[in-house]
């Protein structure tokens, strides 16, 4: 908890940062300067320009807002979808739960990236960017509540027979009624799901996007950014390509180290 | 649809774009190709599915197999090493926890551009860092059983040890982490093949996606999430026989 502290303040004066670059006033991570292509550092350019020109320091900051943005939406999506179907499948009855269970068991099986993949080309060719990193986050929520509820089930069984659980059932309480109180006893098992939620969806994000399956271009993302690192033409004439690589990393490590456990 | 497209060829679009639309023609289409034992015919490559992935499972099952095998000595080694010296456990437990942070296609890139490493060490690392955690922390709780404490006061060699108590006890959960590690190096897979230029399942299965190629994108996710219940059923199995 000690390390937690730093750690999220570090991350939310990243996310700060980067919000200043993407809204400063005359920035856009579109912006072309067609004389500046794969410009080194300069005053203009902090990190230097991508092979169009545009500024590698404000499509980073919006890689990072975006990414982030979409990561914490799939998780509380993920977490709020395993919450529903464990509490449901530990709460109505051996059978429901059991073919709740075999459902996050058949998704269990089925190996996401090749899922992931099936779902993003089967979208149709003019998808807008935009709609491509709604759809991207939209599928990795989808496909990434199983295991969530799985544990969350586990969890619930054993709300589900706990003392005040068994005193408030015999005193009658009604089924909302109930619920009303699962609810903030199931938190702490909500929150690590979350937590871990959050970097293992940037890190498929950037997966997917390096192999030109994620977030459609012009719209900046981890992984589109990786892609520049199989140019080798640009790899000579600037090293600042593998600034969002290394702040990608710092980035996760950070994400990594809040959602570890106490 | 354009005007300066041939008549031939703006008949054949509309009649992709009307079996694309119909999910029930889709379905049928790949039943009756499961049926005949082909996979259905792919639509980029115009050939039976069965025959494009034949050929590349021998790869992927390669490099699978050197991978995790890599992966789990990898773990093995350092889990032991963290989990009997703990005063110097960090230098296991920070470079396991920066790989986790690295996506697996920057990894593989670097890799590529660096001229070190190929396929096979890259899902390695990966695999090692993750199993690491897991073994490392097993270890640790194993090394603290009373018996063992008591072993080692009475001066019982290491190796000793670990061979006759350690190991046997930790059988069940090797076996489920042998189920996760198909998943972990499933899940690696695409990247490194399409970043190494592997001519596996994993490629083939990119190079569908690119293409819309529906058909084999269906039998390979077909295939590896057989590949995936067939590997924890026989985890399951096993450490049922382990207890029986």
């Amino acid at each position: 908890m000690r390390l937690k502290v730093p750690v999220l303040a570090v991350l939310i004066a990243l996310v700060l940062a980067a919000c200043a670059i993407v809204l400063a006033p005359g920035t856009s991570y579109a912006l072309q300067d067609r004389d500046l292509p794969l410009a080194g550092s300069s005053v203009h350019h902090l990190a230097g320009t991508d092979a169009l020109g545009r500024d590698r320091l404000t499509r980073v900051a919006a890689a990072l807002l975006l990414s982030m943005a979409g990561s914490i939406a799939a998780a509380a999506l993920t977490t709020a979808a395993a919450a529903g179907v464990g509490a449901m499948a530990a709460f109505a009855g051996e059978g429901v739960g059991w073919a709740a269970m075999l459902v996050c068991d058949v998704f269990l099986a089925l190996p996401w990236l090749f899922l992931l993949m099936m779902v993003r080309s089967a979208l149709p060719l003019n998808t807008s960017p935009g709609n491509s990193a709604e759809i991207t986050f939209f599928v990795l929520a989808a496909l990434g509540w199983p295991a969530c509820a799985r544990a969350v089930y586990r969890g619930a069984l054993r709300l589900k027979s706990a003392d005040w659980m068994l005193q408030a059932r015999a005193g009658g309480l009604k089924r909302m009624q109930v619920i009303r109180h699962l609810l903030p006893n199931m938190l702490p098992l909500l929150v690590p799901q979350f937590l871990i939620s959050v970097p293992a969806f940037v890190i498929a994000e950037a997966n997917l996007g390096a192999l030109g399956l994620g977030v459609g271009p012009p719209l900046p993302s981890w992984g589109g950014m990786l892609l520049e690192l199989d140019n080798s033409a640009m790899l000579l004439q600037t090293r600042w390509v593998y600034f969002p690589v290394a702040l990608l990393v710092a980035v996760l490590l950070l994400l990594e180290a809040v959602a570890v456990e106490d | 649809m354009d005007a300066r497209y041939a008549g031939v060829a703006r008949a054949e679009l509309s009649e992709e774009a009307a079996r694309s639309h119909s999910l029930a023609g889709l379905v049928g289409a790949e039943i009756a190709g499961w049926a005949r034992g082909d996979a259905g015919i792919s639509r980029h490559f115009g050939v039976p599915v069965s025959e494009l992935i034949r050929p590349r499972l021998a790869v992927t099952g390669g490099l699978l197999l050197r991978s995790v095998l890599l992966g789990w000595a990898l773990a093995l080694c350092g889990a032991l090493m963290a989990s009997l010296a703990r005063r110097t456990s960090f230098l296991w437990q920070v470079p396991a926890t920066v790989l986790l942070a690295v996506p697996t296609a920057a990894m593989a890139t670097v890799c590529l551009i660096s001229g070190h490493g190929g396929p096979v060490l890259v899902m390695a690392l990966l695999l090692a860092a993750r199993d690491f955690k897991f073994l490392e922390r097993a270890l640790r709780t194993a090394w603290l059983e009373p018996h063992l404490l008591h072993g080692r006061a009475q001066g019982i060699g290491t190796r000793r040890l670990l061979v006759a108590h350690v190991v046997p006890a930790l059988v069940p959960q090797l076996f489920a982490l042998a189920g996760l590690s198909l998943v972990t190096a499933l899940s690696a897979l695409v990247p490194v093949e399409v970043i190494f230029n592997v001519p596996g399942l994993g490629e083939l299965a990119w190079n569908a996606a690119l293409n819309r190629d529906l058909p084999v994108l269906l039998a390979i996710t077909v295939i590896m999430a057989l590949a995936v219940t067939v590997s924890g059923m026989a985890s399951s199995r096993s450490q049922e026989w382990k207890s029986a």
